[in-house]
């Protein structure tokens, strides 16, 4: 199946010209004089954040559009580059905090290029493990607030159920349910506990159940269908130009998942679909979503069971440059100790150049540019942030809908301001 | 792979298994045109820029401490093993594309700027630069010659100073710690 | 029906003055209809600090939050609305979008300069009694951000009663400071606005 489809959702192109983000008011098509201009934000409870909106409206239609973002500025790349790489990595999780681990993981992954260090079976497989838990916690906070939003009030209520349920196995390994903080350069921060490979199993054999719970509460219900078929279109053109990725480009029906296309961790070695639907709307959009927790699921239950042959083997590089010593060795050798203490004050020297690194969180593509100096702390750290591209795309999605389909649209592009704004 | 006959290319990189390609900031507009249909990029997945002031200058490792406590603002306060390479001007700005069909392929484009150097934007080009290259002018201050809407995108509008700049302090408070003195 | 003599103001009432608040404390010159002269026979009856201590336990009981998310922490404070941890049970679920609606101001997510001005004027527009949560590093204190675009701690720029910390808090550490903050008001305590102000 060819990647980008042959059939057009829409003919042309829809993108705003000359500025792709904004949506200026067309004097042909409304009379100026009837126009109000609102504002939708950034204190709203359906903007997903802090995201403002200048919103053009000719009676319910929107005829002009305009995105304020940087409220949740956070300058994460200024103060990455004061900080040391091991105490760096707290920072990225907070960037995208629905898909943290994604972040993280980004981040740790251009780090263990630029130092070429290879990182044990059992700690990629983890590390996929992790990922993939978080993509179905990321989706499960989407479709509670974006229904929310809509209107179908009861699924907030029903995807934190699940969610709960998600953070409690987070809570299990790494301490903490949000921002974990358990991928370490060369590895894992500590070892996996018994307990968590029975309870994902059931999970990932729960998962799918649950998604079907949720198909059958809105797949069929007649204001959810009206509220979603046919809003938002994007077709795979435009999709590409604006840099789409994720579930806006594979909703455009375009068949790229970077899981596939470029491999990264062990995801060569599992079997799972990519959903790819045709039409480009805002049901589409929640289609993938679906879709993608029940493939996660499928991924987590390959996962544990090779987790579970790897029981005892070393979840973290031996690189004791790098990785930090086991906290008895500290107590009787002395290189143990000096490492310890050189890396804990000094941090490590990660070797000249410069790396990108692109996984698939669960918002699309999320990218870590690092450029290193040879010293202890990075020098440029840029993060290629899923839900900046998305919502560079609200102008265009959002031609002709109407004030009420502008949440749908708003909700269905995903945009986490944290990712948007760094 | 390295694509070929890519028009103002000053040098081609390849490290880490990516291609960069250096290219004259005053044919960039040319060489992505060529990039996306020629070669077939047809997704600008990233766009920054890149402050290289005091790049190599030699410093005291990690920790820079006063008497106020620690410095947070000290310019490449890291240890090195050897001097790194030097740059040829103070600003790059970095295109990372990706071609999405059967060949995934990524590059990476780079144009190095002086200090008050302008470039043309590939809004034209990708509509997706918009708000990447407004990122860039808002915090590493590199002006984009014909982007439709070149004004600040995440700092306040009347926001002073560029903070992405080596030379723009990280700012905060100082800590104090209890005891201290 | 014209009165024959002048009855007293009904803000110089035990209940107005505990924080009961009806429109007609807002015009002083009228004089009292059947709700506040009811109320007086009550408040003869039973003695003013029970009174007071009714009205505390009514307004504890019934804290609606303004929905100010921001960040990370904006996750798990509607994680507490969840079945699991259910914030119902404390009369809170009822999220107010709009300010004027709200009691209580959980501040969740880091704050930016940007956003600092928003905050202010979403605050402004709150009806007194008001309280104001500070969840979270961020919201406290900066949290890990001590840089150019983060506002140091939301006292700043408003009057905060309780600080939650964590990173972000549990939900059941925000339980316990929200269960703190009716504590507070059951005791008593003046909302922050009258005994400090703004921190330096």
């Amino acid at each position: 199946m060819a990647v980008v489809p042959a059939t057009r959702i829409y003919e042309g192109t829809r993108i705003p010209s000359p500025c792709p983000t904004i949506l200026e008011i067309d004097p042909a098509q409304h009379n100026l004089e009837d126009i109000l201009t609102i504002n939708f934000g950034p204190n709203h409870p359906s903007t997903h954040g802090v995201l403002r909106l200048i919103v053009d409206l000719d009676g319910e239609r929107v005829a002009g559009i305009r995105a304020v973002i940087g409220y949740l500025h956070t300058g994460f790349e200024k103060n990455m580059e004061a900080k040391t790489y091991w105490k760096g990595i707290t920072y990225p999780e907070r960037i995208d905090y629905l898909s943290f681990q994604a972040n993280e993981l980004v981040f740790v992954l251009a780090i263990e290029k630029l130092l070429g260090l290879e990182t044990p079976e059992k700690a990629t497989w983890m590390r996929m493990c992790l990922a993939e838990l978080n993509r179905i916690h990321s989706h499960l906070v989407w479709l509670g607030t974006s229904a929310l939003e809509i209107g179908a009030i009861s699924m907030f209520w029903y995807a934190f159920r699940e969610r709960d349920m998600v953070l409690d196995l987070f809570e299990m390994v790494t301490g903490v349910r949000m921002h974990t903080r358990y991928f370490q350069v060369g590895g894992l921060a500590e070892d996996i506990p018994e307990g968590f490979y029975a309870q994902t199993r059931a999970l990932a054999r729960h998962m799918p159940h649950a998604v079907d719970d949720y198909e059958g509460l809105l797949d069929r219900n007649k204001i959810w269908l009206e509220r979603t078929k046919g809003i938002g279109l994007l077709s795979a053109e435009d999709a590409l130009a604006l840099a789409q990725s994720g579930p806006m480009l594979r909703a455009s029906g375009v068949d790229w998942d970077l899981r596939k296309a470029a491999p990264y961790l062990a995801y060569d070695e599992v079997d799972f679909d990519v959903p790819v639907y045709p039409n480009g709307d805002v049901y589409d959009r929640y289609k993938v979503h679906m879709d993608e927790m029940r493939t996660s699921a499928r991924i987590v239950a390959q996962c544990v069971t090779r987790l579970e042959e790897m029981r005892g083997e070393p979840w973290i590089a031996d690189d004791r440059k790098v990785v930090l010593p086991p906290r008895e060795e500290l107590h009787t050798s002395m290189e143990s100790l000096i490492h310890h203490f050189k890396i804990v004050t000094e941090g490590y020297l990660v070797p000249e150049g410069e790396a990108y690194v692109a996984i698939e969180s669960a918002r699309g593509e999320c990218g870590c540019y690092l450029v290193s100096d040879g010293g202890t702390k990075p020098w440029r750290v840029k993060f290629r942030a899923p839900s900046f591209a998305a919502l560079q795309a609200t102008a265009t999605c959002v031609r002709g809908t109407a004030i009420a389909d502008l949440v749908a649209v708003a909700a269905s592009l995903d945009p986490v301001m944290g990712d948007v704004d760094r | 792979m390295t694509p070929a006959g890519v028009p103002g290319v000053v040098e081609t990189l390849e490290a880490n298994g990516e291609t960069t390609l250096v290219v004259d900031p005053a044919r960039i507009v040319e060489a992505c045109t060529h990039l996306r249909d020629a070669e077939g990029f047809n997704v600008l997945a990233d766009l920054c820029g890149v402050d290289y002031l005091g790049w190599g200058t030699k410093e005291v490792a990690g920790y820079i401490g006063t008497p106020a406590g620690r410095d947070l603002n000290a310019v490449g306060s890291q240890g090195f093993q050897r001097t790194p390479a030097s740059k040829p001007k103070r600003f790059a700005v970095v295109y990372h594309l990706l071609r999405v069909s059967d060949e995934p392929a990524r590059v990476r484009v780079k144009a190095w700027l002086d200090e008050d150097e302008e470039i043309d934007s590939v809004v034209g080009v990708w509509p997706a630069a918009d708000w990447n290259e407004r990122e860039t002018f808002d915090l590493v201050g590199i002006t984009f010659r014909g982007h439709p809407n070149h004004v600040r995108i995440l700092m306040p509008d009347d926001w002073e100073g560029h903070p992405l700049r080596k030379d723009y302090p990280l700012g905060g408070e100082p800590v104090r710690f209890s005891g201290a003195e | 029906m014209a009165l024959a003599r002048k009855l007293p103001l009904v803000s110089d009432r035990p209940a107005a003055k505990a924080g009961l608040r009806t429109e007609r404390t807002l015009w002083p010159d009228r004089g009292p209809g059947v709700f506040e002269q009811e109320l007086e026979q009550i408040e003869d009856a039973l003695g003013i600090t029970t009174v007071e201590k009714a009205v505390a336990w009514a307004q504890s009981n019934s804290v609606w939050p303004d929905t100010f998310g921001l960040a990370c922490c904006a996750i798990e404070m509607m994680s507490i609305v969840s079945s699991r941890y259910d914030i119902a049970r404390f009369g809170m679920e009822r999220f107010s979008s709009s300010p004027r609606q709200a009691d209580l101001l959980i501040v969740s997510g880091r704050v930016t300069h940007k956003m600092a001005a928003p905050l202010r004027q979403v605050y402004d527009q709150m009806l007194e009694p008001k309280w104001v949560i500070a969840m979270g590093a961020c919201a406290s204190s900066g949290g890990m951000f001590n840089n150019y675009t983060i506002l140091q701690g939301v006292d700043k720029i408003v009057p905060v009663d309780i600080h939650v910390p964590g990173c972000p808090p549990r939900p059941e550490a925000l339980m316990e400071g929200i269960v703190r903050l009716h504590e507070k008001i059951r005791a008593g305590v003046p909302p922050a606005y009258e005994i400090r102000g703004v921190a330096e």
